[in-house]
């Protein structure tokens, strides 16, 4: 047998090599985290909070932000280093790999202004001048009627059509409530 | 040792390869035209925020269109076409099971047009980044791998050949661990909570180090020396290549979450044999311009090798990048940046595109007796070349800009801002990509064999 002139011998050590590590290096680690309990005091979401995650996962927000803090200076601003206890109530795990915008782990205690949140998602321009952020129109109606039933959003004239008002739908309020559920649990010492 | 040079075939021999084989073609220059028209609405769009505001059409849904398109609609695609050749051709019988490759075909191209469908309305796994569609689709995708393996490996199974020639080891290894790894990264039963994540960068990282650079390598392993008319340097670094490609890819996934709670033991072991890499890299890179050494008035003068040479150059910067990138220090400065967009795009567009060009353009033509003007093939040389180049080098200093900001600790808008100018460049470049594929699809236009020529047959030379 020579795996020069054996095809059945060189597909299986191909085969079976790559079964091994892959067990090693993924599989068994996978199993042994997956174990780790959820942080002291992490509770599942409401359904509002859940409701607002499935949109965030649907617009592809993981694609430009972070939930994920390393335990670096470099990213002090955003909170305390995330540990896998942050993670284990969640599907999927939302830490990323870019950071087009900032990370989101602890932004609930940020930014936990409703009215701000509701206009950056409508257009985020309105309050970063220079973000390149998507806004997200489809989750507000426009309403001529001046004193609409709903949350009102203060969009800025310029940003919005002349002589509208803008209203939040129950989406947004959502997404919002996700936004400010983001807030890191305080670590057991 | 059997050579790649061995061409004595069968009579009658590969008329239905060779249209299977144009069919992924034509297939992987669809998709590739597709692929680069989201990248570019993305690209625009980070520069321009407010154009194409459509939900169907917002950036966070987009990105990960781009992706799936361009990995397993272009590449796979067009990789599978030449490799489909490259077994029939060494193993010397005709292809075994066409029927089978050209169903995984179709399941595949079902597969990519509902991955546009579900991804446009945000059905989605979330930002895990190669895995994001919906486990039917998935299913769909690994049944038409299947199908296609099935094809190459009864194709080498049937072989007149006494060896398996190199090419042939890359190939069957790429098509036998994608397919294990597609399952694993879909199986749910360990993916809990950080689970997922472990699976994760196991997943990314081998899905291009195990499916597209064996791919490519099997391919050139033919390719190059049947372009330069001499066997391959060495036939040993290839095998050498071969196992440590395997042994130290599979091993090094970890190195996208440096710094996070994943085990720091998998961590450190995947910077570890991410220096490990280099082995099969510099084995590879120096077996192919050891074999071109010598031949460089040839080189000279043939845009399809150059094609190839830039795409082993873009193998060794991307992979020797890639190794300097795991280590935690500069983890620091280039982690999360655009950097990384960069290095992905150095690798599947510097490395892998260039090889994929480089190998139609210098086969095809030997095989179908029909190609493309050499000033039509130059000039999608230097548009994607110079427009590559463009995009690869604004984008990296966009990612080192938005580092420097963040370890200077200003606000995070403030490396918005440094990086907005480089984002435009970025786009130009990408345009010039674009115009290139533009061309590119032509010149395929002016390769496909004609229907029901007998000057098919057999190999010749282009006039």
């Amino acid at each position: 047998m020579s795996l020069h002139t054996d095809h059945r011998a060189l597909l299986g050590v191909a085969f079976g090599g790559f079964l091994i590590l892959s067990t090693i290096i993924a599989v068994l680690p996978a199993f042994e985290v997956e174990k780790i309990p959820p942080n002291q005091g992490l509770a599942a979401a409401n359904a509002a909070v859940a409701r607002g995650r499935a949109l965030y996962v649907k617009e592809g927000c993981g694609v430009c932000h972070t939930q994920f803090v390393r335990n670096l200076p470099v990213d002090a601003p955003y909170g305390r280093g995330s540990v896998a206890g942050d993670y284990a109530l969640e599907d999927p795990p939302l830490l990323g790999t870019q950071r087009t915008g900032p990370d989101l782990a602890n932004v609930g205690r940020r930014q936990p202004s409703e009215t701000w949140n509701l206009i950056h998602l409508y257009n985020p321009r309105a309050v970063v001048p220079t973000s390149v952020m998507p806004g997200y129109p489809w989750y507000f109606e426009e309403s001529i009627d001046a004193d609409p039933d709903g949350t009102i959003v203060p969009v800025p004239d310029g940003f919005k059509p002349a002589g509208v008002t803008i209203v939040a739908t129950e989406a947004a309020m959502d997404l919002v409530r996700y936004l400010q559920s983001l807030q890191q649990a305080e670590l057991a010492p | 040792m059997s050579t790649a040079n061995d061409r004595e075939l069968p009579a009658g021999h590969e008329i239905d390869t060779q249209r299977l084989m144009f069919a992924f073609f034509w297939w992987g220059g669809i998709w590739l035209l597709v692929g680069t028209l989201y990248g570019l609405i993305a690209a625009v769009k980070l520069y321009w925020p407010d154009a194409f505001v459509h939900p169907l059409l917002s950036f966070g849904r987009i990105r990960p269109i781009h992706t799936s398109i361009v990995l397993f609609g272009w590449s796979s695609f067009a990789l599978v076409g030449l490799a489909l050749f490259v077994v029939s051709r060494t193993s010397k019988v005709n292809l075994a099971l066409p029927q089978a490759a050209r169903l995984g075909m179709w399941l595949w191209n079902a597969a990519l047009v509902t991955a546009i469908v579900t991804l446009s309305l945000g059905i989605s796994r979330g930002p895990q980044e190669y895995r994001e569609l919906i486990w039917p689709i998935a299913l769909l995708y690994g049944v038409g791998l299947a199908a296609i393996g099935v094809s190459m490996i009864a194709t080498v199974a049937r072989r007149t050949t006494s060896e398996i020639y190199v090419s042939n080891w890359y190939i069957l290894g790429a098509v036998c661990w994608m397919a294990t790894l597609f399952t694993i990264a879909y199986l749910p039963f360990y993916q809990d909570g950080l689970g997922n994540i472990v699976i994760q960068g196991y997943y990314m990282h081998t899905a291009v180090g195990l499916w597209f650079t064996p791919l490519v390598l099997g391919t050139l392993y033919y390719a190059l020396p049947r372009m330069l008319g001499k066997p391959i340097y060495s036939y040993a670094l290839g095998v050498l290549g071969f196992w440590t490609n395997m042994l130290f890819y599979t091993l090094i996934g970890a190195h996208h979450f440096i710094f996070s709670p994943v085990p720091w033991w998998l961590q450190t072991t995947a910077i570890l044999f991410s220096v490990g890499m280099m082995v099969p890299v510099w084995a590879g890179t120096g077996n192919f311009f050891l074999t071109a050494r010598g031949s460089w008035p040839a080189v000279r003068r043939s845009y399809p090798l150059i094609f190839v040479l830039v795409g082993v150059w873009g193998y060794a910067l991307a992979s020797t990048q890639g190794t300097i990138e795991a280590f935690r220090s500069a983890n620091i400065y280039w982690h999360f940046t655009n950097f990384t967009v960069g290095h992905s795009h150095l690798a599947m567009y510097g490395f892998v595109a260039f090889a994929i060009w480089g190998a139609m353009y210098g086969l095809v033509p030997r095989i179908t007796g029909r190609g493309p003007s050499p000033a039509a093939i130059s000039l999608h040389f230097w548009l994607a070349f110079l427009g590559g180049s463009l995009y690869i080098t604004a984008i990296s200093i966009a990612g080192v800009l938005q580092g420097a900001s963040w370890v200077a600790g200003e606000s995070f808008i403030a490396s918005v801002d440094a990086a907005a100018p480089m984002w435009l460049w970025r786009t130009v470049g990408g345009f010039m990509m674009a115009a290139s594929h533009v061309v590119f699809f032509i010149n395929l236009w002016h390769m496909q064999p004609l229907t029901d020529s007998p000057a098919v047959m057999g190999e010749r030379v282009p006039a």
